[in-house]
């Protein structure tokens, strides 16, 4: 476990090309000296601070509320109700779902009812922290509580109690995914593997930073001023404007920057809808910051999902023909970014491999639980986990090297570009090169030899497993449709634009909204290529400015695609911004404009390099001294240029449910080496690495970063993290005391290693990364999967507790169900 | 003698400027430097005194500013991630983790630069193993660790050289 | 996340801090506050003053009496003991157990004192000091008291410590050269929480003369289960003798169960750590272990 340095070069000296560098991010000075501006290092005058009451129960009527109470304390300015919250209202949150559940009412703040412990029922605003707390305590509420629904398959039972009366039911939606013939499949394998459940437990990514807000609702202009470090704005303005009764553009939302976010910071909405009804009654602004548990408890779930009666048809010589499964996604009391999650596992839908047959009947379902939002990975990683599972297992039933078994069904390089059983199109990679490069990297061959001297019964044992797994980035969000098929939505992309400023400074300026993945820094490094002088000449904003900021409806920083939409834009808008400033500059040394090129800053002339205009001079013309130039120029010339990338998407078609839903599939391939201790279960790392390949990389360094992050959070929701509810719904891990986020001694180190398949469908060759998919899950599983005897049972679920394991290495003697059976039509395989 | 009360009026050096303000005793020390003192390098990650992005050193020693009231540190000299550079200069440890990608969204990074000076200070050419138990309470999510390990170690033996480099200087005066 | 009002002193004698509480009902003692301030952050418990003692003096000191013992004032911290030359020389087990208990910002300021007093069946040094053998020196207005730590811990924050009383130090007795101690946890992540824990303190020549075998986390506080030590006084301590003892413990406990663990894998998982943790004593006794 070495901590050699990764060979970064820290250079700015004259280079050929930024893009591939691995250079210093110009986000870190400030952030290391403590001046970054995170949402609760800011304020306005005249602030109120915010604190959420939420019900303790998972499931009740609320009979009253008396804030009588609150509102007598010293230093209280509000105190907004549910039922003040609707009245003040124009209608409820607009639904993504059809059907029944395109019928559920959800107000910023419960009314009527509460739906899972930690459902806010009121908000207080006082002059301190403290005294908003202390307030909150003496709000008197009267609940009558009633059974709760913890389990995702028994939700959708018509027994099931109802969360969402007005939709009759806790079915959120269901869709048949339907390719190939896999019943044809099943009737005429050589095999068949049958497993009788596997389940993908809940967790979070739990960034550091809770989310926050400071809102203010101005009466007098009717602008709703939004700082916050919620990761897609635009996302939440479309909920909260018809709901508000406010026009998109009286929102003025901003964000600065953000403590990580990993899909998280996109499903709380409703509070900041909530923040602003409360900051318009009070007449102040007002801030909130979450504060931990109320997040564990309220905020930040990631789709929890069960899988019954999977098949699997397999072929003598190890093809994998298909399989077939129903799957149960459990998200939760309330629909935020749900059910989307319920089409975008599809992106995925064979995994890295090439199975043909393949039946997936999904449902979404309702829970008394806290609502789910999108956590790295989303959707995506719970599928692939699943077929991780599935190969691994039919590898073990039927008597195959799981590494083998990859090989024989993994896409090849040349099968590139692949197109899915369901019409999703995969842009390139090398997976076999990935896998043994991982393989290397971990020292396989010599684990394989300690594990056969060690054996078993000695106490320890040593297990070895690999997780394949995808990245898909850059959706086509045509695919809401196949959700719903009267929403307006389809494609992607992003905006951006490029400047010289008044005095030739070169800007660039976008509507993402990082959260540590190093934006400014890639953007700046693409730009500087192409405008040919130093990143460090290149300032970029980022961040969600409305006011300020160039944004589309896509516009955030989510699903893995910034180095393809984010950069797409850079790159467009440098381009056109570069052409301007050639026109320009070749205009004013009397040059035509192939006979000039840029250099460090300035237009120069390529036969007469004296003869040059720096960027002062062109911004000058353009901004100050505009009647020097040509009317012609003067109508195509304005230095601000503005460029929308978008992928080259089409609507899908719902009926079939089939079409390219993603533009780029990074892979990553995981390799981890465990010992587990036979007497109590605990499972140790000894070593892990992981192979990426996005494509054309911008910055090595920052890939390599998200490659790192990425594993280390599938390593701790593999052995340590999990939200569990007991069956009154009360969650047994509501602070970081019980839920254990994995430290400095518990993450292993993480070796790495990178193929570069250039995607051949986007504009810098790049894909976007930074999710992993979850790899690191499936590796681990599979690691303690290969510990376990031919009769224990199989590993069954994400989550393995040194408990669960414990369990399983005894099931065997125990005779427990295995959960795993097989019907072989050959014999002898 | 600290008498009794709801309200103190306490004396805290932070980055070399003693500060003399009236609080309630109740408020936690890391929102005294954050609200009362507008310090907002130090951060509020959880609310269990697990995270550790409200680190700071006091009266020379680690330890988490969430845990602590304001009045505990009546007297006290306290250092954070403020002080750490010279002037705007980046210190020796936080251009290591700048050259080592050490942060991502830099959320934890005060708290974790923090460990690390202490750490440094007690133990100047750490073992991994020793590095990671030093930030054992200190938890990332964006990084995995991997590089914040590299970085307090490249620091260390970058420290370590430029001292050798001045003891060899001296040596060969 | 925000505390309820609350009164702040700091006194500069026990003697003092000692009025404050016997004139406050509501008056807790605050040391580190490494448990005490995320118990009132959570608003679990009511405290109306606190009553700062960790910079006294008289509570933080490391002595050696002439009878090998050593006392071990209540506001000593964690980190205090594991750099500690006289802890380290004879009783070095209270430094490694101080060692791992988190991290290094805890270990800073939390203390012995408030590891026992603020009991918790998860904390780290109870089950040691138990199997140590250590008493407990307390302090009130009308003098002081002695209570072995066995008797010490009676349930979740509660302990022999009344009302108007401090626990003003700890002794230890003399750990004689033919003892081992050893001390073995199972956790949710590395010197993190417990899932059980186990003490063992055996007194070795060529059989086992005597045996204390500390149970941490099968009850509200540390327990010495006694038919293992009666089963493993007079063996030869061999590894069967050792598991042969600690199946003993079966249903004898109902552990709590939480979201780190059933009551049934903590029962089991008891009679692993408490015959490792035996193994332990022993190898060291027999020069096989070395130091941890």
């Amino acid at each position: 476990m070495s901590a050699a340095s990764n060979g970064r070069t820290a250079t700015r000296e004259r280079v050929t090309a930024w893009t591939g560098q691995a250079i210093p991010r110009k986000e870190d000075d400030r952030l290391l000296q403590g001046e970054g501006s995170f949402v609760d290092d800011m304020g306005m005058q005249g602030q109120g601070y915010a604190w959420f009451v939420r019900s303790p129960h998972a499931h009740a009527r609320i009979v009253s509320i008396d804030v009588s109470p609150a509102l007598a304390l010293d230093g209280v300015y509000a105190v907004l109700t549910g039922e003040e919250a609707k009245a003040m209202c124009k209608e409820p949150f607009f639904r993504i779902a059809p059907g029944a559940a395109s019928h559920i009412e959800e107000w910023p703040l419960a009314v009527g009812k509460v739906r899972y412990q930690g459902d806010a029922v009121a908000v207080v605003l006082a002059d301190t922290r403290e005294n908003a707390r202390d307030a909150a305590e003496l709000i008197e509420i009267e609940y009558d509580p009633l059974p709760a629904v913890v389990d995702g398959v028994e939700a959708a039972e018509s027994s099931a109690p109802i969360l969402h009366e007005e939709a009759g039911t806790n079915l959120a939606w269901n869709g048949v995914f339907d390719y190939g013939d896999i019943d044809w499949a099943l009737e005429n394998a050589d095999h068949v593997v049958k497993i009788d459940r596997l389940h993908f437990h809940r967790f979070s990514s739990t960034p550091i930073e809770a989310a926050g807000a400071v809102v203010d609702w101005d009466l007098g202009s009717g602008v709703v001023t939004i700082n916050t470090n919620h990761q897609m704005p635009m996302f939440a303005a479309m909920f909260m404007g018809p709901t508000l009764g406010v026009p998109i553009n009286k929102f003025s939302f901003s964000s600065r920057d953000i403590g990580g976010a990993f899909g998280t910071k996109i499903g709380f909405y409703p509070q900041l809808a909530a923040l602003a009804l409360l900051s318009k009654k009070a007449g102040r602004p007002v801030k909130w910051t979450e504060y931990r548990t109320e997040n564990l408890l309220s905020s930040t779930h990631g789709n929890e999902r069960t899988f019954l009666d999977i098949e699997v048809p397999v072929m003598a010589d190890g093809t994998i023909l298909g399989f077939k499964t129903r799957a149960y996604d459990d998200v939760g009391a309330y629909l935020h970014y749900e059910p989307l999650g319920g089409v975008i596992w599809s992106q995925v839908l064979p995994g890295c491999y090439k199975l043909k047959h393949i039946r997936v009947d999904y449902s979404a379902t309702l829970t008394n639980k806290c609502p789910v939002s999108p956590n790295r990975g989303y959707s995506r990683m719970q599928h692939l986990w699943l077929v991780e599972r599935i190969v691994d297992t039919v590898a073990r039933e039927l008597g195959f090297d799981p590494i083998e078994l990859r090989k024989i069904n993994f896409i090849r390089p040349e099968d590139y570009p692949y197109e899915t059983p369901n019409g999703c199109v995969y842009d390139s990679g090398d997976l076999p090169r990935s896998l043994d490069m991982a393989l290397e990297l971990v020292n396989a061959d010599y684990w394989r030899e300690r594990q056969k001297e060690l054996g078993k019964g000695k106490g320890k044992r040593i297990g070895i497993g690999v997780g394949s797994t995808l990245d898909s980035g850059t959706n086509n969000f045509g695919q809401a449709r196949i959700i719903n098929p009267e929403l307006p939505f389809s494609g992607n992309g992003e905006a951006a634009i490029a400047k010289l400023d008044l005095y030739g400074e070169v800007n660039i300026n976008l509507g993402t909204s990082p959260q540590g993945q190093g934006h400014e820094t890639t953007s700046a490094q693409v730009a500087a290529d192409i405008l040919n002088l130093s990143p460090d000449k290149v300032t970029v904003t980022v961040g969600f400015e409305q006011a300020n900021n160039s944004y589309i409806g896509f516009s955030g920083t989510y699903a893995s695609q910034f180095a393809v939409t984010g950069l797409g834009a850079v790159m467009g808008a440098a381009q056109k911004l570069r052409d301007e400033i050639l026109e320009v500059g070749a205009y004013a040394l009397g040059l035509d404009k192939d006979e000039v090129e840029l250099v460090d800053g300035s237009c120069v002339s390529k036969s007469d390099p004296s003869k040059s205009i720096p960027f002062i001079g062109i911004a000058n013309l353009v901004y100050t001294n505009n009647a020097v130039l040509t009317p012609e120029l003067r109508e195509k010339v304005s230095l601000t240029c503005r460029y929308v990338y978008t992928p080259p998407f089409q609507v899908p078609d719902t009926t079939r449910k089939w079409g390219n839903l993603t533009l780029t599939y990074a892979s990553q391939i995981h390799a981890c080496v465990v010992e587990v201790d036979e007497e109590t279960g605990e499972v140790k790392i000894l070593a892990y690495a992981a192979v990426d390949d996005c494509g054309r990389r911008i910055n090595p360094a920052i890939v390599e970063g998200q490659v790192h992050g990425a594993a280390g959070l599938g390593i701790a929701a593999a052995l340590w993290e999990s939200f569990d509810y007991d069956e009154d719904g009360q969650l047994m891990q509501p602070s970081f005391y019980e839920y254990h986020v994995g430290t400095a001694l518990d993450i292993p180190d993480i070796r790495t290693g990178y193929i570069e398949s250039p995607s051949p469908f986007t504009p810098n060759g790049a894909k976007g990364m930074g999710e992993g998919g979850g790899g690191a899950l499936h590796a681990v599983c599979n690691a303690i999967q290969d510990t376990l005897n031919k009769d224990d049972a199989i590993v069954y679920d994400s989550h393995n507790s040194w408990e669960r394991v414990y369990n399983l290495l005894k099931s065997g003697e125990r005779q427990a169900p295995r959960g795993v059976s097989v019907l072989s039509r050959v014999s002898g395989s | 003698m600290i008498t009794q009360s709801a309200t103190q009026a306490i004396e805290v050096t932070i980055n070399g400027t003693t500060y003399r303000r009236v609080v309630e005793s109740r408020q936690l020390l890391v929102h005294f430097i954050r609200d009362t003192l507008g310090l907002t390098g130090t951060h509020i990650g959880c609310d269990t005194g697990s995270c550790g992005a409200c680190s700071i050193i006091m009266n020379g020693k680690l330890v988490k500013s969430c845990m602590l009231l304001a009045p505990q540190a009546d007297g006290a000299v306290i250092e954070t991630v403020e002080g750490l550079g010279n002037d705007g200069e980046l210190s020796t440890l936080q251009e290591s983790f700048r050259d080592h990608h050490g942060l991502q969204c830099g959320y934890c990074t005060p708290g974790m630069l923090m460990a690390a000076t202490y750490l440094l200070r007690n133990n100047p050419s750490p073992t991994e193993e020793e590095i990671r138990r030093g930030i054992k309470g200190n938890i990332c999510r964006c990084t995995g660790y991997v590089n914040i390990v590299r970085s307090i170690k490249a620091a260390a033996d970058s420290t370590q050289a430029e001292l050798g480099d001045s003891v060899a200087k001296e040596v060969s005066k | 996340m925000l505390l309820k009002s609350v009164e702040y002193v700091r006194p500069d004698s026990v003697a003092q801090a000692i009025e404050i509480l016997e004139s406050n009902e509501g008056a807790a003692l605050l040391a580190g506050g490494q448990s005490l301030v995320n118990i009132l952050k959570h608003r679990v418990a009511s405290v109306d003053v606190l009553v700062d003692i960790a910079s006294l003096e008289e509570l933080r000191f490391i002595e050696t009496h002439p009878d090998g013992s050593i006392e071990i004032g209540a506001c000593v911290t964690y980190d205090e003991l594991d750099h500690s030359e006289v802890v380290r020389s004879n009783h070095e087990m209270i430094a490694w157990v101080a060692s791992h208990i988190e991290d290094q910002q805890i270990r800073n300021r939390g203390t012995i004192g408030g590891n026992c007093c603020l009991s918790d069946p998860t904390n780290n040094l109870p089950p040691l000091l138990v199997s140590m053998d250590a008493t407990m020196n307390i302090q009130s207005s009308k003098g002081m008291r002695q209570v072995r730590a066995e008797e010490f811990f009676k349930g979740y924050l509660m302990t022999a410590v009344q009302p108007g009383e401090i626990l003003k130090s700890i002794t230890v007795p003399r750990v004689p050269s033919d003892v081992g101690i050893g001390y073995v946890s199972l956790s949710v992540g590395e010197d993190s929480k417990a899932i059980v824990r186990s003490s063992a303190w055996v007194q070795l020549n060529d059989v086992i003369q005597d045996a204390r075998v500390v149970l941490a986390r099968v009850a509200p506080v540390p327990v010495r289960y006694q038919p293992m030590e009666e089963a493993l006084r007079g063996s030869s301590a061999t590894p069967e003798d050792i598991a042969r003892a600690a199946s003993l413990i079966g249903s004898d406990f109902e552990p709590v169960a939480d979201s780190h663990g059933s009551s049934e894998y903590r029962r089991e998982m008891a009679q692993v750590v408490a015959k490792r943790a035996v193994l332990e004593a022993v190898d060291k006794v027999r020069g096989e272990g070395g130091s941890k």
